[in-house]
């Protein structure tokens, strides 16, 4: 069988895996994931030689198989910065993602072949977690404008959201790094004027702005019944942070939103599909409350310990990924997120941030920023 | 007038040193507790905070103290009266935030020394507080010029309000901090966030004795403190020679890491950096795979060498981690310390340290010594790169003396 065809039948199953729980809610055996990953997983070492390399100093090969999806090897999610992970030529790529750069160096490039994967994916997620209403929602977005930044994988996923889902009067509120403040206020006005719901889409950081403009003008809009907030993380590698708990809370008022229609999405460009969290799933991990994010069935999680080894239960590891929608790259990723995992889902506890050196005075927080 | 302003400059060290030679024994029961009390605080094993309380304390004999005085000051009457020409400032604070064992202790010695009165903030530990009960014991004067005071982050305001001088101990933003709430009140002398590094020529490596003790020294200088102290050694440049291929360097190296882990066995860890050696790891076995470089560490990842990474990326700064880098000649270290902006304390080396002044010099460095000595500076060691007591004290010159 050629390559082509290799992949094209994969692709059908894993679409079938994503449609199944899109549509009608049918969740995946422990077995049936077990399958598709490790036919993944066999179709990777094939055809993406960087990382049939990495997995022979595992002792893995197409002669020498693992068993189980927890023995497939995770990519450090920076290799992506390093090689092209792909398992296709990548001319023939659908989609490039790049991350944000949120360290030091050359963005990572995520290579994918068939954007029907990513597409599914994606709307799936975002639906189950986001449109349980059906609502059709007004979107109105502070993440990267695919017209300005077409690699921004964030980007893309906004704007095939609010293409499908949308009233048709999307705006975009980020020009560049500038959050378009005046903009958004005046279409905001004008979705409460109307009556019409608004998704507000934003990382972290432009949210923690947008806030800040409110507060400093003196204003709050009342937004309409059913509105959300969807906040995409994204404080790394900024200065000034504050608690999300903060953030929702300023937020709320801003927006006379109930902090319980905020929902904090999680996905990195490494990988093709997102976890949500949901309101009212706190619970206490290393000292602090934390909301639990939930997958869709094709994402799994582990939780590593320094030997590579699943951390028990509400013990905080290195967050590693197997992303059956990643057919196209590597679907197992090891991210330098920190978290745990707990009942049905994961906390997420942030970037590692390294070692919380003592020094005479030596910070190592310092140290990588000079 | 200071306390200590009449007090003989030779009867203050010789205290300082009394005090010092008490705790030089390890069964001296404040030393005890004190130990148990910083095991607690930095999460390092015992043999490694044993090896710090020897070092500061071993260091701190008046014979040192005087030396060091001498060497700045010119000599010994500088400080003394009649005919001083140094003076007190009066009373300056040392404020040290997330630091390794006692370093706030030499530079109070020295203050004293200086016949200042001194305000020190000091760690939960109490390791200040418990030495200065022993200095107080050996020279009364010493109850009236010292103040030990534990504080919350930036609540010093009001403790400071008369102080002339402040030391501070810390991160950056600390430095930054402290520097602004009391500019036009007083000055600050800021100890940064520093790293070192470290060098084996193409000689030690011609030699099997030589290069094992000088891996030896290097694998002790990047343990101790798991990797914490200003200087500790993060990165590992060796001369490209035919003696020894840079696997089997980075396998020798390896092991003399194993054995360092069994005389300071490894202190506890946070997740974050758990999971930070972990991905550093990773990708460098992915780098390996790719042809090059590679990983060398235990099951455990006790420690991790990074074998020729990318010289792009600056050294991982994590505990018990090494860059290990190969370079033709000593300039691919100062392009790769000024490329990543690296603030050095100490360079590492084999042979005579003389020789590598140029180096030191081109790259920052405040301090040559031989791998294995980095983390036991000599007292008159410029810490920073600084005076030991010249910022202490103001000088009064008088026109038409004689010199």
């Amino acid at each position: 069988m050629s390559r082509e065809r290799e992949a094209e039948a994969l692709d059908e199953r894993i679409l079938a895996t994503i449609e199944a729980w899109h549509h009608h809610n049918r969740p995946l055996s422990d077995a049936e994931f077990d399958d598709l990953a490790l036919a993944i997983f066999a179709y990777q070492l094939r055809y993406d030689t960087a990382y049939a390399a990495y997995c022979a100093g595992y002792g893995l090969s197409l002669a020498a198989l693992p068993s189980t999806w927890r023995e497939i090897p995770p990519i450090p999610a920076r290799a992506y910065k390093e090689a092209a992970i792909a398992a296709f030529p990548i001319e023939r790529a659908d989609l490039v993602f790049e991350s944000s750069g949120t360290t030091l160096g050359e963005p990572s490039r995520h290579y994918i072949e068939d954007r029907r994967l990513y597409d599914a994916a994606l709307l799936a997620g975002f639906e189950r977690a986001m449109l349980g209403d059906g609502a059709r929602l007004r979107y109105l977005l502070l993440v990267p404008n695919p017209a300005q930044r077409p690699h921004s994988s964030l980007g893309y996923m906004m704007g095939r959201v609010a293409a499908l889902f949308g009233d048709g009067e999307t705006g975009w509120y980020l020009d560049e790094d500038r959050l378009l403040v005046d903009a958004f206020i005046a279409d905001a006005r004008d979705a409460c004027d109307r009556g019409q719901p608004i998704c507000l889409a934003a990382t972290a950081f432009s949210l923690l702005h947008l806030v800040e403009a409110f507060e400093e003008r003196g204003i709050t809009l009342q937004f309409p019944g059913g509105s959300r907030v969807m906040e995409t993380g994204g404080f790394k590698g900024r200065a000034r942070v504050v608690t999300r708990e903060e953030l929702y809370a300023r937020a709320s008022r801003a927006f006379a939103l109930p902090i319980d229609r905020i929902v904090a999405e999680y996905g990195m460009s490494e990988i093709c599909s997102q976890y949500y969290d949901r309101p009212g799933s706190e619970i206490r991990i290393a000292d602090a409350s934390h909301r639990i994010k939930y997958a869709p069935p094709w994402l799994r999680t582990r939780a590593l310990d320094e030997r590579e080894r699943d951390c028990p239960p509400g013990t905080v590891g290195a967050l590693a990924h197997v992303d059956l929608a990643n057919r196209s790259s590597c679907l197992a990723v090891l991210t330098e997120d920190l978290g745990a995992l707990v009942d049905g889902g994961i906390v997420l506890l942030g970037r590692e941030s390294g070692a919380q050196l003592r020094g005479c005075s030596l910070d190592a927080e310092d140290l990588r920023r000079s | 007038m200071t306390a200590l302003a009449s007090v003989p400059l030779r009867r203050i060290a010789a205290a300082i040193g009394d005090a010092a030679a008490r705790w030089c024994d390890a069964d001296f029961p404040p030393r005890v507790r004190a130990t148990g009390s910083i095991v607690e605080r930095t999460g390092y094993s015992i043999p490694a905070v044993e090896f710090a309380l020897d070092a500061l304390f071993g260091e701190l004999r008046a014979d040192a103290l005087l030396e060091t005085i001498l060497r700045e000051l010119g000599d010994m009457e500088a400080l003394d009266a009649p005919g001083a020409r140094a003076y007190p400032l009066g009373r300056i604070a040392i404020l040290s935030s997330r630091t390794t064992i006692g370093v706030a202790i030499p530079a109070m010695c020295f203050a004293l020394c200086a016949k200042n009165d001194v305000l020190i903030k000091d760690r939960e530990d109490a390791l200040v507080a418990a030495f200065a009960r022993t200095l107080c014991e050996e020279l009364e004067s010493f109850t009236s010029a010292l103040e030990i005071a534990t504080w919350e982050g930036s609540r010093e305001e009001s403790r400071l309000h008369d102080v002339r001088l402040i030391v501070v101990f810390g991160n950056d933003a600390t430095i930054a901090r402290v520097t602004a709430e009391h500019a036009g009140q007083a000055r600050t002398i800021g100890f940064g966030s520093r790293t070192s590094i470290g060098y084996l020529d193409a000689t030690t490596q011609s030699k099997n004795a030589l290069l094992d003790a000088a891996l030896a020294g290097a694998a002790r200088d990047a343990s101790l403190y798991e990797g914490e102290g200003c200087m500790s050694l993060h990165a590992l440049f060796f001369e490209r020679s035919s003696a020894c291929e840079p696997r089997e360097l980075a396998i020798r190296f390896a092991r003399a890491m194993e054995s360092a882990a069994t005389e300071f066995p490894v202190g506890e860890r946070s997740a974050a950096n758990r999971a930070a050696m972990l991905q550093a790891r990773n990708l460098a076995a992915f780098r390996s795979a790719g042809g090059r470089g590679g990983a060398f560490c235990d099951d455990a990842l006790t420690y991790l060498l990074l074998l020729d990474p990318s010289e792009s990326e600056p050294p991982p700064f994590l505990p018990r981690t090494v860059a290990v880098l190969p370079v033709d000649s000593p300039e691919e270290i100062a392009r790769y310390v000024e490329r990543h902006a690296l603030p050095i304390e100490c360079l590492g080396v084999t042979g005579t340290p003389r020789s590598y002044t140029e180096i030191a010099e081109r790259i920052g460095a405040a301090r040559i010594a031989p791998l294995g000595e980095m983390q036991r500076p000599p007292l008159r060691a410029h810490h920073g790169g600084r005076p030991r007591i010249t910022e202490y004290v103001r000088f009064l010159d008088i026109d038409g003396d004689r010199e």
